[in-house]
């Protein structure tokens, strides 16, 4: 006899809104049905009635873990249509901030992963760790969550001193590579809780059209930053890792490998900054009648917005944002069946969910 | 490298992609969208989103689809003088929330799928959020206490 089993709105792992209802056959999980939209804020909405200030503000609010990213990809797509080009100075201050803002995403969902195996001491460990990231962001922008860091044709604030800040990713660097690299890829507990479950094929992962580390990790070799480069990602060496298995441990392997990328890509961003200035345009702009699109590699994955803007209008017509977490979460349902219950919450948390992006 | 001559090939397209703003356009013309949805499959391209944009007084909706290939964006607009468009959600599963969410918002109809349940909000009223009457009074400017009026 099959039974239907309810989890959320209110996660037991992940605490966010959204439910996932399991049609079980005893421990045994046939499919899943998913309901989002717990968390709705109408932004794209509210975005039409707000200025090319104020949009900045709104947009940074659609995810408190990647709020840079979300201004980032706003910038861009508005510099499009401004005709503005960020200097180099901040194409390189964009890349610094992206990139801890992926550490400090990666670490804390290794810590919550590792909350969701049982594994507590890790947790607290992927904490402090994140907690240094979180330092390094605050020294930089003053803010620990919305950073206010971006603006049409640059950013709001220099880095003073690049260098200083290199010692700080040496440090994360050798705390990855002594505990929490080694723990995740070589103790029992892990291999247990993570291998062979919740598996999302290759094929399946392509017919999804899932995007990030969770399309890495089933053998998708897709990275914007490589493939379709923003900022200053161009002028960056780095490796793309890819995983075949498709399970919660090479989910779990590719965002380790990133963090060690992301700390490689800020050696070179902190080393190689160039002076200048950080933003060009002033306080006034003129957008052009149009559409702009624009992409960004996301710690979850791809980011895109859409901005359409009416010539001497202050607000834009339009603005459409496709979250990653959007494109992933679908791909759940395929990852959950055929799994046990007790597994369910790790397999959801495996492709790091975020509900405040994915229901805006 | 796969060359876009290829795709507006395998379409029967005459128009040429156009490069704007960092995106590859393609005026689809009069071919569907399935038709166009097929075509991607077969290059591998990658499913994005579905834009949607309504059009001033009645003229209907703008719906902008976005593939992905090789790195490239290549944007294809549909424009749909009334209310309903082919759905790809059988040929494209990646199409399947972004569908619904474009029903639930501009009560476009995807045809030859169904919807409930309802994506974003409970209930059956569809067209609430984004979707604007054409024969409503302008609103006054939003500026609600505490905001700012910035002066251009």
């Amino acid at each position: 006899m099959s039974y239907k089993i309810p989890m959320g709105p209110y996660h037991p792992g992940l605490e966010e809104p959204y439910k996932l209802d399991m049609i079980c056959e005893g421990e045994t999980v046939q499919d899943a049905e998913l309901n989002i939209g717990f968390n709705f804020r109408g932004i794209e909405h509210l975005a039409e009635t707000r200025n090319y200030f104020q949009v900045i503000a709104l947009m940074e609010r659609v995810c408190g873990i990647c709020s840079f990213i979300h201004t980032l990809t706003l910038c861009q797509a508005m510099e499009k249509l401004a005709g503005l080009e960020a200097p180099p100075r901040a194409q390189y201050i964009r890349v610094v901030m992206a990139e801890l803002e992926r550490l400090h995403s990666h670490v804390l969902w290794a810590g919550v992963a590792a909350k969701l195996m049982g594994f507590k001491t890790m947790f607290m460990t992927c904490f402090a760790l994140r907690e240094k990231v979180m330092d390094v962001l605050q020294a930089i922008s003053g803010n620990r969550v919305n950073y206010s860091m971006n603006r049409v044709g640059g950013v709001n604030r220099d880095v003073e001193d690049p260098l200083a800040l290199v010692g700080m990713v040496e440090d994360l660097e050798r705390e990855m590579m002594r505990t929490v690299i080694p723990i995740f890829t070589t103790s029992s507990t892990a291999r247990s809780r993570c291998a062979n479950i919740g598996v999302l094929t290759h094929e399946k992962a392509i017919s999804c059209a899932v995007v990030g580390p969770t399309a890495r990790a089933s053998g998708i070799d897709q990275d914007l930053r490589r493939d379709a480069p923003y900022a200053a990602y161009a002028e960056m060496k780095f490796e793309v890792p890819v995983e075949k298995a498709g399970d919660v441990r090479a989910r779990l392997f590719v965002r380790a490998l990133e963090i060690m990328e992301s700390c490689r890509i800020l050696r070179q961003a902190f080393t190689d900054m160039p002076p200048g200035e950080i933003a060009v345009g002033g306080d006034k702009f003129a957008f052009v009648t149009g559409t702009a699109t624009s992409r960004v590699e996301a710690p979850r994955g791809e980011v895109m917005y859409s901005v359409s803007w009416k010539e001497g209008s202050r607000n834009p017509a339009r603005v459409h944002v496709r979250t990653p977490t959007f494109a992933n979460m679908p791909a759940v349902r395929w990852m959950v069946r055929g799994a046990r219950l007790a597994d369910t919450p790790l397999i959801q948390a495996s492709i790091d969910p975020c509900y405040s992006c994915t229901d805006r | 490298m796969i060359a876009l001559e290829t795709i507006s090939e395998k379409l029967a397209v005459a128009a040429q992609w156009n490069e704007s703003r960092g995106t590859w356009w393609l005026n689809p013309g009069t071919i569907g969208v399935r038709k166009v949805a097929t075509v991607m499959n077969e290059v591998h391209a990658r499913f994005i989103t579905i834009t949607a944009y309504q059009l001033p007084g009645a003229e209907g909706f703008r719906l902008e689809y976005h593939w992905d290939l090789e790195g490239r964006l290549l944007g294809l607009p549909f424009l749909i003088a009334g209310n309903s468009i082919e759905s790809i959600f059988d040929l494209c599963e990646a199409a399947d929330w972004i569908e619904r969410e474009v029903h639930e918002e501009y009560s476009i109809e995807f045809t030859g799928r169904e919807y409930e349940p309802l994506l974003l909000r409970k209930g059956d009223k569809t067209g609430v959020n984004l979707r604007e009457d054409p024969n409503a009074q302008p609103k006054p400017a939003a500026i609600g206490p505490g905001q700012k009026e910035v002066a251009l």
